[in-house]
């Protein structure tokens, strides 16, 4: 699939982490580059898709952002049940919802799509001070499980695009060292990509 | 907003001595700050004729005669002429009065009465497993309003109080995402007693169902809601069902939201307020009704659509037609009182049947149980709250 070559990905993506945790704000700044201090709570689920031009594919991905706290938690199978991606996210400066992020993983590795791209976010790097999670830690841990890690901030923007690059890079080539096997993916090649969007 | 004649149900809008409309960012007649400038009148914003002032007026008038001084003559008039109450609630309730006939339809006011100090008690001495999560999600509700937006602001304390008394109050259900729309939209209209008394009331199901199944672990009611609403669909618009059945458009993707919040979420506050005259007279019965309008409204578009454009076209629906005045009365065409109670029965029937259950291990709520009989508060001295309203039916 790294062949020259337009291909076309489609690619459902999910994202999960406790509420609060900033995942509608990561969403937000990497599909509308905005940013809102008090985000409206997410309630269900919401959606949103987003076109990305890579150097040897085009990426669509189909984004469902689902709602954190621990009693919606009936719901989310519907949304992660067939995703080619996740993202995990957590808050660096609350304990409980790195905890929280990692029960996420386990349920994946267990109940999600094996050849899932998994990628965890330690959200809200901007408020170094108040930080309650190591960056070593999370790094760690995510070494062992097989997920690609970032510090991000829908605040500032910092590596808010790059998750989603890094997520739709690793889609297309199909056998990235932690995960062998096929991904599986929808190849539309005769769909052309509408991309209007400011990132591609 | 204006007040109403009753201290305890004025706005508590009204009390705000925070300093809080800056100049610079306009609020709308609800107190949202306005999203857009551009152009697109709000045509309830505009200055009324003096015809419609009148008219107003005499709506107004005939309102308060129908409610007597502080909600006295109310219970009688519904009595008498619960067919002439009906068709007027669904014209709207004038939006002074709001406030004290949701208190009146709801059921809430005879609870706030029954049990005085109850709600003090709740606030002041009990503690809560759900205060971090209320705390965390207080100023993520309804962040346009400018009641909500000041940081502990009287709005934010109030609607923290009232949700934090309901999470003491009933700690099996605690605080769910969702409920600090429905609170902060009875906030908008009355103080926080008469918000939490409404809360329970819907939750506990004074008058109608209880809703608490919407909150409890595994969504039960949620669960059935949609079953029903997608069997709806399929019922009234055939077509559009198996368009979505194709396209694999759980109606989760975009109706759990509408119950949950039944519509105080991302939806225009007009048509809100309407719904809600509405749902507390009538029941969740309206929330089917509006869903299935809004489809109705968009069909031979929706048919048309791919997955990628459905789902974003079925959690936006365009902005005329959620006028409440052309949306309501098509709700109102869809008659699915009979349908709901066959769908729920199936509902009921296919989660205790096992050959239903294929990998489910959900555990079957059966909504009846959770009738009066099972209201419980968890609070040891809290006396156990009691329902004298009888129970409506408008078919």
């Amino acid at each position: 699939m790294a062949t020259a070559g337009n291909s076309n990905i489609n690619a459902k993506l999910v994202l999960l982490g406790d509420m609060g945790a900033g995942k509608s704000s990561l969403v937000l700044r990497f599909v509308k580059g905005q940013f809102l201090e008090f985000q409206e709570s997410t309630i269900g689920a919401a959606f949103f898709s987003q076109t990305l031009a890579l150097s040897d594919a085009t990426v669509k991905l189909e984004i469902w952002d689902t709602a954190g706290q621990e009693r919606y938690h009936s719901l989310a199978p519907m949304y992660y049940r067939g995703a080619s991606a996740a993202i995990i996210a957590y808050d660096i400066t609350n304990t409980e919802s790195f905890e929280r992020a990692k029960k996420w993983v386990d349920e994946l590795q267990k109940q999600g799509n094996p050849n899932m791209v998994t990628a965890l976010a330690g959200n809200k790097a901007d408020l170094e001070e108040n930080r309650k999670v190591a960056a070593e830690e999370a790094k760690a841990y995510a070494e062992v499980n097989g997920l690609f890690f970032m510090e991000t901030s829908a605040k500032t923007a910092v590596n808010v695009n790059d998750i989603f690059y890094e997520i739709a890079r690793r889609l297309p080539r199909a056998q990235p060292a932690q995960n062998p096997g096929g991904m599986i993916l929808t190849n539309t090649p005769s769909e052309i990509a509408q991309s209007s969007n400011c990132c591609s | 907003m204006a007040a109403n004649n009753t201290d305890r149900g004025t706005s508590s809008f009204d009390f705000d001595p925070g300093p809080v409309p800056a100049p610079s960012r306009p609020v709308d007649r609800f107190g949202f700050v306005k999203q857009d400038q551009s152009g697109s009148p709000d045509e309830l914003a505009k200055c009324k004729s003096v015809a419609e002032q009148e008219r107003d007026g005499r709506r107004i008038r005939k309102w308060r005669k129908m409610i007597g001084v502080d909600g006295s003559d109310w219970k009688h008039y519904v009595r008498r002429k619960p067919q002439v109450v009906k068709r007027r609630i669904r014209m709207g309730i004038p939006d002074c009065l709001r406030g004290l006939v949701w208190q009146l339809i709801s059921g809430s006011r005879d609870l706030l009465l029954m049990n005085p100090g109850v709600y003090e008690q709740l606030v002041i001495y009990e503690t809560s497993a759900s205060e971090m999560d209320i705390i965390r999600d207080i100023s993520r509700t309804f962040p346009s309003h400018i009641f909500f937006q000041q940081r502990h602001g009287l709005g934010q304390r109030s609607l923290y109080n009232v949700l934090k008394a309901y999470s003491v109050y009933d700690r099996d259900v605690g605080y769910v995402q969702g409920m600090g729309f429905v609170a902060g939209l009875l906030l908008l209209y009355m103080s926080e007693e008469d918000a939490f008394w409404l809360v329970v009331a819907l939750l506990k199901g004074a008058v109608h169902a209880p809703m608490e199944g919407l909150y409890q672990v595994g969504l039960p009611l949620v669960q059935q809601y949609l079953f029903q609403f997608e069997h709806l669909v399929k019922e009234y618009m055939p077509q559009l069902g198996e368009h979505f059945s194709e396209e694999m458009i759980n109606p989760s993707m975009y109706g759990s939201q509408w119950f949950i919040t039944v519509f105080s979420y991302s939806f225009p506050f007009p048509l809100v307020l309407r719904i809600w005259d509405i749902f507390l007279y009538e029941g969740i019965k309206i929330v089917f009704q509006v869903g299935l309008a809004l489809m109705r409204c968009c069909h031979d578009d929706l048919v048309k659509l791919p997955f990628e454009k459905l789902v974003p076209a079925l959690r936006n629906f365009p902005k005329d037609t959620l006028n409440p005045n052309m949306l309501l009365p098509l709700a109102f065409s869809f008659k699915v009182s009979k349908h709901l109670d066959e769908l729920q029965h199936e509902y009921e029937k296919r989660n205790k049947d096992p050959i239903h259950h294929e990998g489910s291990t959900s555990k079957s709520v059966d909504h009846k149980l959770l009738d009066k009989s099972v209201m419980k508060t968890q609070s040891h001295d809290i006396e156990k709250p009691t329902f004298t309203q009888e129970k409506k039916d408008q078919g």
